[in-house]
């Protein structure tokens, strides 16, 4: 009877429970890839005051710090949500599996803190450091925050690929943390997330200038705008190559992930990659797709005529809803391919008259690329997640299997999107009135 | 003695430095809150000038004791989880609401109406959440975890007391460094003024502290049975360093007074966990019921002694360049 009813709960629960997760990762992600590349923003500005000795430098990365200052501390409360949420809504997962998951979870921990510390030495240290020292300070924020997110996203990988233990019993023995925390997933993964999180800060501060330089306002303007490209364009065909990379990566290790982000329902040689298209789980078709004959098979397996696992090959009840998937996968790739081809623009304007193409097209396409890059990012995300669904564990762990039993998790949920609803809405309004104070009024240097 | 009793140790002294200094910004929050009607925009300045550069340092060591509950002793982690879920989630809308609402407030530029809500917020958050971080480890003294499955059923008397009495020390603790700030401010004005309330809150929570351990007498005989045994020496430790503060503060010795304060708040910490020990969660689960394996309890143990190594003098950098008493009033 006790049995029944806490089985039910958690049946009510899973919903709720993965809506919670999802949107305050989703929400602490954008923050923290902007807590992640705007240090690097802020480095190179201040750089350059260093090196010309002119103030609009300086000016510019003070203001893009007190920006970090407001997302960091967001980021920072965010961020502690999901490490409480982690026993709060997973408590199975994480006592099953937190002694092999959890090592990243303890070195995040550090990379955290002196994030933490050198932030605030770099914020308030303005006018109490000497400037050479106060640049040098920014570096460990940097850094620091590059390994955070290397190690929190070492966590998700082995999700994806569990190792470095053997199951006895139902539970983990032999555990290797580091076998767990580089796993055959680790690389392309971390990889793929990091660049990411740099493409993203780029064309979202980018975005932010667009319309200014446009308009041919100033050369405050025009400093910030090209700063933030050179951040964000080169990385983008990196950002090819490591996606084609973490494709063979999951054709390897979750082929039935592989699948449903393609559409691929059958098992075939020669397996065209479809662009768009929707798949039809009952007719077990992808339609409506432009299909490049053996494409697929080549871009998993370098070979045209390699045989590519389709769903039909996995039991029904281990495949993830082949739809989300293949849509959010669809809506990355192509945001992706847009990136792909303004950064050829560039370069080409760039060799011909070295600046950015002057076309009203061009400022928009960056504008646009702001918005356009998060959705990529969050649908990256969607893709890895749902795409492991009904599996926590890939394999090992269904989210079932996770979830809590506590009750109300819908109002729960319901609070919590109020709450980040204010505090979204807040963080946006506060940056803004940041943007609005004119330049001059920066240099008394109070935070 | 394995590498669990090590972790726990490094744990315990994680959670003594998020409660002392995290507690003290904190504090100063709620302070705000209680003097709401009569503080002057002068004094609230002296609060917000304190915490700025370092509260988000303060903030890590509670995840520090989370991750190292997360990957040493995960059973516990899960327990706690599921028993602890409700005044968990309330505690961290608070961390929520009291971070991102200092920053609104430090860097929004809008009008006075927006920054008063913001500091409104800011009060209420930072006393919600040691209100419910407290009333959390007052379940856990208690040992009614496993009976927690409905939405008010961890609360016991010996909670809503730790909740109240984890308010009142992080009060008494921000007013013992505000003295110390207005000191080093040079402000004759506010040193009278946050003397008079160290002394006062001092004085309070000292009497707290001994209906804190008639309630535990009665409501947690384990726990009492513990300080009985093990756990007294502590008692008086707390005891001598909360009186010597007091003294320190009236005499003017600042610096002396807040690290009197702080041991006086360390020892409770030390007393609870030293009494408890080994259970880790009461009534019954060890912390080698919870324990993962000890290889990699071992590797734990070495990566924090590397991040140590990092983090202790950045940790001294932070805070000798914005809290010595060289750098006056600056």
């Amino acid at each position: 009877m006790l049995a029944e009813t806490l089985s039910q709960a958690v049946q009510e629960n899973l919903l709720p429970a993965r809506l919670q997760m999802a949107f305050t990762l989703g929400f602490h992600i954008i923050l923290a890839c902007l807590g992640v590349g705007l240090p690097v923003l802020m480095l190179a500005a201040e750089w350059r005051f260093l090196k010309t000795g002119d103030e609009l430098w300086r000016t510019l990365a003070k203001r893009w710090s007190k920006a970090f200052a407001v997302m960091f501390a967001v980021g920072a409360v965010s961020g502690t949500v999901l490490s409480f949420e982690l026993g709060l809504l997973w408590p199975e997962f994480m006592g099953q599996w937190g002694a092999v998951i959890g090592m990243p979870f303890t070195m995040e921990g550090f990379a955290f803190f002196i994030e933490a510390i050198f932030a605030g030495i770099y914020l308030y240290g303005w006018n109490k450091l000497p400037p050479k020292v106060h640049w040098f300070t920014g570096f460990p924020v940097a850094i620091s925050g590059f390994f955070s997110a290397f190690f929190v996203v070492t966590a998700n990988s082995w999700m994806n690929a569990p190792a470095g233990f053997d199951l006895v019993d139902g539970k983990p023995v032999n555990i290797d943390p580091l076998a767990a925390m580089f796993n055959v997933a680790t690389g392309a993964q971390t990889a793929h997330m990091l660049v990411a999180a740099y493409i993203v800060t780029g064309f979202v501060v980018a975005a932010f200038y667009a319309i200014p330089v446009m308009k041919r306002k100033s050369d405050y303007d025009k400093r910030a705008f090209g700063l933030a490209l050179m951040l964000a364009l080169p990385m983008v065909p990196i950002q090819m190559a490591v996606g084609d990379w973490s494709a063979k990566v999951v054709a390897k290790s979750q082929p039935v992930k592989l699948a449903a982000m393609e559409g691929q329902f059958k098992t075939e040689r020669r397996a065209p990659l479809r662009i768009g298209g929707i798949p039809d789980e009952v007719a077990r078709e992808t339609k409506y797709a432009i299909e490049i004959p053996g494409a697929l098979s080549f871009l998993s397996f370098s070979d045209f005529n390699a045989e590519v696992k389709g769903l039909d090959d996995f039991p029904r009840e281990v495949t993830p809803p082949v739809a989300v998937v293949h849509f959010a996968f669809q809506v990355m790739v192509g945001i992706g391919g847009f990136m792909m081809a303004v950064a050829v623009w560039t370069l080409v304007s760039f060799m011909k008259t070295k600046t950015w193409p002057q076309s009203k097209w061009f400022y928009l396409s960056i504008l646009s690329l702001g918005p356009l890059s998060v959705m990529a990012m969050e649908a990256g995300w969607i893709v890895t997640e749902v795409g492991r669904q009904p599996w926590i564990v890939q394999g090992y762990m269904r989210t079932t299997e996770a979830v809590t039993s506590a009750p109300g998790l819908w109002n729960v949920f319901g609070i919590t999107l109020a709450i980040y609803a204010v505090i979204g809405t807040a963080t946006v309004v506060v940056l803004r009135q940041l943007a609005r104070v004119p330049l001059e009024e920066h240099r008394d240097g109070t935070p | 003695m394995g590498p669990h009793d090590l972790l726990l140790c490094v744990m315990l002294l994680a959670l003594t430095l998020y409660a002392i200094l995290g507690g003290a910004d904190f504090g100063a929050g709620v302070w705000e809150f209680t003097t709401a009607l009569q503080s002057t925009r002068k004094e609230r300045r002296h609060i917000y000038k304190a915490i700025g550069p370092v509260w988000e340092a303060n903030h890590v060591w509670l995840i520090f004791v989370l991750v190292i509950l997360m990957n040493g002793f995960p059973i516990a982690f899960a327990a706690l989880g599921k028993a602890l879920w409700f005044p968990l989630l309330l505690a961290l809308a608070g961390i929520v609401f009291r971070g991102a609402s200092y920053v609104f407030r430090s860097y929004g530029r809008g009008t006075e109406t927006e920054r008063t809500l913001w500091e409104v917020v800011f009060a209420i958050a930072s006393t919600a959440t040691p209100l419910f971080l407290g009333a959390a480890a007052g379940t856990v003294a208690v040992g009614r975890l496993a009976e927690t499955t409905t939405l008010t059923g961890w609360m016991t008397s010996l909670s809503v007391f730790t909740g109240f009495y984890a308010v009142g020390m992080c009060a008494y603790l921000a007013a013992i460094y505000l003295t110390r700030e207005a000191h080093i401010a040079g402000d004759a004005e506010l040193l009278i003024l946050w003397r008079k309330r160290s002394l006062s809150t001092g004085l309070w929570v000292g009497i707290l502290s001994f209906a804190g351990l008639a309630m535990v007498w009665i409501e947690a005989p384990t726990l009492a049975d513990g300080f009985v045994h093990r756990g007294w020496p502590l008692i008086l430790i707390s005891l001598t360093c909360g009186i010597g503060s007091l003294i320190e503060t009236s005499r003017g010795n600042t610096t002396r007074a807040v690290l009197a304060a702080s041991g006086a708040v360390a020892a409770v910490i030390w007393g609870w966990g030293v009494s408890q020990y080994p259970v880790l969660l009461p009534p019954d689960m060890t912390a080698l019921d919870a324990k993962a394996p000890d290889n990699v309890l071992w590797m734990m143990l070495a990566v924090i002694t590397l991040g140590t190594v990092l983090l202790f003098p950045a940790l001294a950098y932070l805070f000798v360049l914005f809290k010595s008493e060289s750098e006056t009033s600056s």
